[in-house]
């Protein structure tokens, strides 16, 4: 079974949030709507750089939150920058986010700008922002 | 993109989210600029040929209504036949500008002591649902994009659910080329959902063409364009998913229906090439190459992963009739061949702009492959000037040896009013006797199947029970012919007070 797995705040405890508060920040509103079910965890994580959003650096904020069926709102404080995010619901609570054996994901998932991809996930010049003065992302998940 | 086959939460945090979704869903391209007058094409063209109603929008959601019953109804033919079929063509002021791109309606003709009734629902697809609430196209289809098209996050959100129907162990499933069954309640046709076999295949395409076994056995395949995966599905006969597994299939074509013996699955794999973001729409990301043989994959029932391919020319196939395989591994089957994909390609993408084009030029084929030689060839089996498609045979047989064969034809050396198919007709192996029925000018035959008479001896006694739109009077008929004598006509219609649009296939459940 082809599953991915995610950080689920487990050290923090279940349903923690755990926020990110920086120095100099720009506030980044970020929020989340189309979650279909009020079950599991909605994960969240903001990259400040490629590196990161190829996992080959840690996200610099990572957010893990009840799900609700109402929009979930964030806000977090960055450096003005360059920024991407990515989003998780893991539905069933099972730490993973689930996919079939043909590695379609099974729970819904989303990347700032709404960027979709295209038999993948999307590229990062495709998810990141401009993080200058206050900045939103309304970010709807996919089924 | 490649198929990431050991996800985990290194791949998620690397950005490996893999989506390793079917090509179904393509179409990046939002530059498939809407033709606004499409619409008004096809509506000037219908009135001059009328018959194109076949290819209008259901003139309602629903429909349900008592038929009017001529002849003599066979007092044992009670039971529902199921018809899915393209029946929404057009929203706001998009029209599709490809048949198959029209959203599937259920249709179910109930038959019983107190004659025929009818009833119709569209499919509650998750597409359907989100175009019907904003009241404008939205997402990309098989051939056709509106403009600034929402994005197509997987097979399922433009599964429009609209080509064919199964009924497998008292579910009742709307199936489309590439994504889920739509699960739909036999008795109110209202949607249940999409449905899974198992919580590992949520998502997993399941095409519109099962085969099922004298027994209730079921296999199907799916196919994955872009990440190349031909998926085979095994299901037993009380629905439980029994084994499904994958193989690369590079390059991809386009398959739509497939053989099933008593061991092997036969799986052609046409030169019809799928290539990621090579055109504006999931077909047109196709490319015909008719030099290119067409390949032909034989697969272990019990072992998916023991196949071989063998090659036949280039061709191109919708729709088999049935195969079986004796004792020596010599497998026959039947085929509506043609030598071009041009009938999906052209002929029903003009249509929906009232352009007409011919008919389908395919032509029945006899294939015969030697399983231990692995080797393959195939023969015509009547004159190259009947055309056919539709083929069926008694389901007591399917996936065994058959005699008989129904399917639609039409004779192109006759000249016709509209450019469909016209006849019905059965063809018997053992004579080689085709026996053919013409449709009034003003009725456009749609599939027909053989339903067999409770308590008789496979392919002795039974019925060919099919539907036709007569443009004529704007009304949607059921035929009944006695499949011992196609040729005398129907012995019984059922004729509805209102037309439908053009189906695609129907299935018989007995009562």
């Amino acid at each position: 079974m082809m599953k991915i797995r995610i950080a689920l705040g487990i050290a923090a405890g279940i349903y923690a949030m755990a926020w990110i508060q920086l120095a100099s920040a720009e506030t980044l509103n970020i929020t989340l709507a189309n979650i279909t079910e009020a079950n599991g965890l909605v994960m969240l994580e903001v990259f400040a750089a490629e590196e990161e959003f190829k996992g080959e650096q840690p996200a610099v904020a990572s957010i893990s939150q009840r799900a609700q069926t109402t929009a979930m709102n964030f806000s977090i404080n960055l450096p003005k920058g360059e920024y991407g995010i990515r989003v998780m619901h893991d539905v069933n609570g099972n730490g993973e986010l689930d996919a079939n054996f043909v590695g379609m994901p099974t729970e819904p998932w989303a990347f700032s700008n709404n960027a979709t991809g295209n038999f993948g996930p999307p590229k990062w010049s495709e998810v990141r922002f401009e993080l200058d003065g206050a900045t939103n992302q309304h970010i709807n998940l996919n089924k | 993109m490649k198929i990431k086959t050991s996800l985990n939460r290194r791949n998620f945090t690397r950005g490996g989210l893999a989506m390793a979704v079917s090509g179904a869903l393509t179409s990046t391209a939002s530059g498939w600029a809407t033709q606004p007058s499409r619409a008004n094409k096809f509506k000037q063209a219908k009135a001059l040929h009328p018959w194109l109603m076949g290819y209008d929008t259901a003139s309602q959601d629903s429909f349900h209504a008592q038929a009017t019953i001529q002849g003599a109804w066979p007092k044992e033919l009670v039971g529902t036949f199921y018809r899915n079929g393209p029946a929404r063509h057009e929203i706001g002021n998009f029209r599709y500008s490809h048949w198959f791109d029209g959203d599937g309606m259920l249709q179910a003709y109930r038959m019983s002591d107190n004659g025929v009734s009818h009833s119709a629902k569209f499919v509650q697809t998750y597409k359907y649902q989100a175009e019907k609430r904003e009241g404008r196209a939205m997402y990309p289809g098989f051939a056709s994009v509106p403009d600034n098209p929402s994005p197509v996050t997987s097979p399922d959100s433009t599964n429009v659910g609209n080509i064919s129907v199964l009924h497998h162990h008292g579910k009742l499933l709307a199936l489309w080329e590439a994504g889920s069954p739509w699960e739909m309640d036999e008795d109110t046709l209202d949607t249940k959902g999409i449905f899974s076999f198992a919580p590992q295949t949520k998502g997993v395409p399941f095409s519109a063409h099962p085969r099922v076994e004298p027994d209730g056995t079921l296999w199907n395949f799916g196919y994955l364009s872009n990440a190349k995966l031909l998926v085979l599905w095994h299901i037993d006969a009380k629905g439980k998913l029994v084994k499904v597994d994958k193989i690369n299939v590079d390059p991809m074509g386009m398959p739509h229906d497939f053989i099933v013996t008593s061991k092997h699955l036969v799986i052609m794999v046409p030169p019809f090439h799928y290539e990621s973001n090579s055109g504006p729409t999931f077909m047109d990301a196709h490319s015909w190459n008719p030099d290119l043989p067409c390949r032909v994959l034989v697969v272990d029932k019990n072992d998916f992963q023991n196949h071989f391919w063998v090659e036949l020319p280039s061709q191109w196939v919708f729709h088999y009739g049935n195969g079986w395989e004796d004792e020596a591994g010599i497998i026959r089957f039947d085929a509506a061949r043609a030598s071009s994909p041009s009938v999906m390609t052209e002929v029903f993408r003009k249509v929906m702009q009232g352009d007409i084009a011919p008919s389908a030029a395919s032509a029945h084929h006899q294939y015969r492959i030697d399983t231990k030689r692995k080797t393959i060839s195939e023969a015509p089996m009547f004159s190259p000037t009947i055309h056919s498609e539709f083929p069926s045979v008694d389901p007591r047989i399917s996936c065994r040896r058959n005699n008989l064969l129904v399917m639609l034809t039409r004779d192109t050396e006759q000249p016709a009013l509209h450019s469909n198919l016209n006849e019905i007709a059965t063809f018997a192996f053992d004579s080689g006797r085709l026996n053919t029925f013409r449709y009034p000018e003003h009725q456009l035959p749609e599939e027909h199947v053989f339903v067999p008479k409770p308590g008789s001896k496979p392919e002795s006694e039974g019925w060919i029970v099919g539907t036709a739109l007569d443009w004529k009077s704007q009304q949607t008929l059921m035929t009944v012919f006695d499949v011992r004598a196609v040729e005398d006509g129907p012995v019984a219609t059922a004729t509805l007070p209102y037309a439908l649009p053009l189906g695609l296939h129907g299935k018989f459940v007995h009562a």
